[in-house]
């Protein structure tokens, strides 16, 4: 009981947001930068996707999912979201095509004292044109960076969950 | 038709619209050719679907926002329970309604202890067996316990608080020590400054020497004798870095104090520097140290750096060596293509004006070194299975030689230089999970193969 009690105060204190954030990007920046021709993000919901996979609710309820279009023309799906880095939290946003396939990756904010360089389009650029049959992991088909194996991880790990998700939802 | 179009924006149930279009569709397709037809049901056929998703996604919000509202003990005990699934996808969920995530889309599973505070530790436990010997040895090597506190959105301090060997006491060999205590503010999104007790960022052990990180149930012998990881000081330092890979840092420091050179122990011979740092312990500050490095990388998967380090080791001690000057300067690269993580890396100590300070040392077994050096390269390969287990056979090569040569030693008491020690380690990290590693390893040295040990260790990280 005590451990039950420990463990729910643990999950309130959580859940309270993070105050501070240190912001690259917002989500409509990133929708530009993913989709430069959209002119419209529609809301996407991933519960079709979830319920395949088998995601816990709250996982997929912490993501915001697009459909982009030009004109009405689909162009392709934006996914926001974000995970634990070593100890501080990492916004992203990945861009896939109507085909799927990744187009980008943009970090949205990153407060860690490491592992920044998760930043640098060198390492983002790996993720193009991956698809959810991807391996997606660090040490395979994505590279680590020394000194920011969580950092490194824990996005890629997000970037596949993601892909996974929009082909099972969309597909 | 204008008024068709004003009913589409406006209706709210997609089959109504759907049917409308329909109806509009098909009366005028009979009159139009087909391939304008065509284009037109495409058309009507996206409004649709645009509207199809946005009604899903309504209705999911609004489920989602009622649940929450009715209930929101029970989402955070289902949040703890949806734990594990989430950290084996390596993720923890949260949500960004914006740039700053919202309450509803916070973490869950995460050791937070209030708003913008974090708890982490480490720690390790080792077994080794020494070869031709009976002295085998079980260890609590060390126990840390961090605090990061985020103050604003730039600035943040962190902690580590370590005992090492499990009892610490007078009569004990064990030590209780803040390894780091420090400020860090963010001035641009490229660089940063901090200030308090802090790691050199030095090599590629000292800053990141989680047991969870490196391989071999013992750190490698260069970067403990020769760098001595986990090496820290009182200071200053900034880092800068940019988008194509560039991190320079650079700081003042305290640094070495020379007057805690015992040399009738054999302390100096294990690591020069690690005899006489100061750990923030009531440093003697009269002489201050800088440093500076960088890092690169670049291309993904690579990091190559190098870092000096210069300072006075007198610290205001009237005696031999005030004016003795500590110089360490160390190149390392690290490259992990795929499953292979390669890594060398060269440092090379040196101590001046010590020739008067060694003078006084006549007959003592372990003068003060002029230049001691090592090198080290190592090979690995992870094999990676389900549940976020990997598996990494390695082997590492050193060597290091803790007095390369002394200056000032009196004709007749020479002492000899070395040994040049050279160390071969073959083993094998488990990681049941990112966080938690099982190790290994058999280590053949040389020259003094009775030290050649078997050691198994267990680790942890988060």
């Amino acid at each position: 009981m005590k451990r039950r009690r420990f463990l729910s105060g643990l999950a309130v204190s959580a859940l309270v947001p993070p105050a501070f954030a240190t912001d690259y990007l917002s989500i409509e920046g990133a929708q530009k930068a993913l989709f430069p021709a959209a002119d419209r993000f529609v809301p996407l919901s991933l519960a079709r996707g979830a319920a395949a996979l088998r995601v816990p609710d709250a996982r997929v309820a912490a993501m915001h999912a697009f459909t982009a279009y030009a004109g009405d023309q689909l162009v392709g799906y934006v996914v926001a979201d974000a995970v634990i880095g070593k100890f501080e939290l990492i916004g992203y946003a990945v861009g896939l095509t109507p085909e799927r396939t990744i187009n980008g990756l943009e970090i949205l904010w990153y407060r860690e004292s490491h592992g920044y360089e998760i930043r640098q389009p060198a390492w983002r650029a790996q993720f193009t044109g991956k698809t959810a049959a991807s391996p997606l992991r660090v040490g395979s088909d994505i590279a680590n960076i020394s000194g920011a194996t969580l950092s490194t991880t824990h996005v890629t790990d997000g970037v596949r969950l993601v892909a996974q998700l929009v082909q099972a939802t969309t597909a | 038709m204008i008024a068709a179009k004003g009913f589409l924006m406006h209706a709210r149930h997609p089959l109504a619209v759907a049917l409308l279009a329909l109806g509009l569709a098909l009366p005028r397709a009979a009159l139009a050719d087909e391939a304008a037809l065509q284009k037109r049901i495409d058309a009507l056929e996206a409004q649709l679907r645009a509207l199809q998703d946005q009604l899903t996604a309504i209705r999911a919000d609004a489920k989602s926002a009622q649940a929450s509202a009715a209930n929101a003990q029970a989402t955070a005990e289902k949040a703890v329970a949806a734990a594990p699934q989430a950290a084996a996808s390596g993720t923890a969920a949260v949500a960004a309604g914006n740039a700053a995530p919202p309450a509803s889309m916070a973490p869950y599973a995460f050791p937070q202890i209030g708003p913008n505070t974090v708890l982490s530790s480490y720690g390790e436990i080792q077994y080794n067996v020494p070869q031709n010997s009976n002295d085998a040895l079980a260890d609590v090597g060390r126990f840390v316990i961090g605090i990061a506190h985020s103050f604003t959105d730039r600035t943040r301090m962190a902690a580590e608080f370590e005992v090492e060997h499990a009892v610490t006491s007078a009569d004990d060999s064990g030590e209780a020590e803040v390894e780091q205590a420090y400020v860090e503010h963010d001035f641009t999104d490229h660089a940063s400054g901090k200030a308090g007790l802090f790691l050199i960022p030095v090599g590629l052990l000292n800053e990141h020497h989680e047991p969870t990180v490196y391989y071999g149930v013992y750190r490698n012998h260069v970067e403990t004798a020769i760098i001595p990881t986990t090496w820290r000081e009182i200071g200053v330092g900034g880092t800068w870095h940019d988008d194509t890979g560039w991190t320079v840092n650079a700081g003042l420091t305290t640094g070495f104090n020379l007057s805690k050179w015992d040399p009738n122990s054999d302390e100096g011979r294990e690591s020069p520097l690690g005899s006489i740092h100061q750990e923030g312990q009531l440093a003697a500050a009269k002489n201050l140290s800088g440093y500076a490095g960088f890092n690169w990388r670049g291309v993904p998967g690579l990091e190559a750096g190098a870092t000096v380090f210069y300072g006075g080791a007198g610290q205001g001690v009237d005696f031999a060596g005030k004016d003795a000057k500590v110089t360490l300067y160390e190149g390392h690269v690290r490259w992990t293509p795929g499953p292979w993580d390669l890594a060398a890396l060269y440092a090379h100590g040196a101590i001046s004006d010590i020739g008067d300070l060694n003078a006084t040392f006549a007959g003592a077994p372990t003068p003060v070194p002029a230049t001691f050096d090592g090198w080290y390269t190592q090979a690995a390969y992870k094999f990676t299975f389900g549940g976020g287990q990997q598996l990494g056979p390695f082997i590492r090569y050193e060597q290091y030689n803790t007095a390369r040569s002394y200056v000032g030693l009196p004709v007749g008491f020479d002492v000899p230089t070395g040994p040049n020690n050279k160390a071969t380690t073959l083993g094998l990290n488990y990681w049941l999970t990112p966080g938690v590693v099982f190790k290994l390893d058999y280590q053949w040295l040389r020259p003094d193969d009775t030290q050649s040990r078997f050691a198994l260790g267990i680790g942890y990280a988060f």
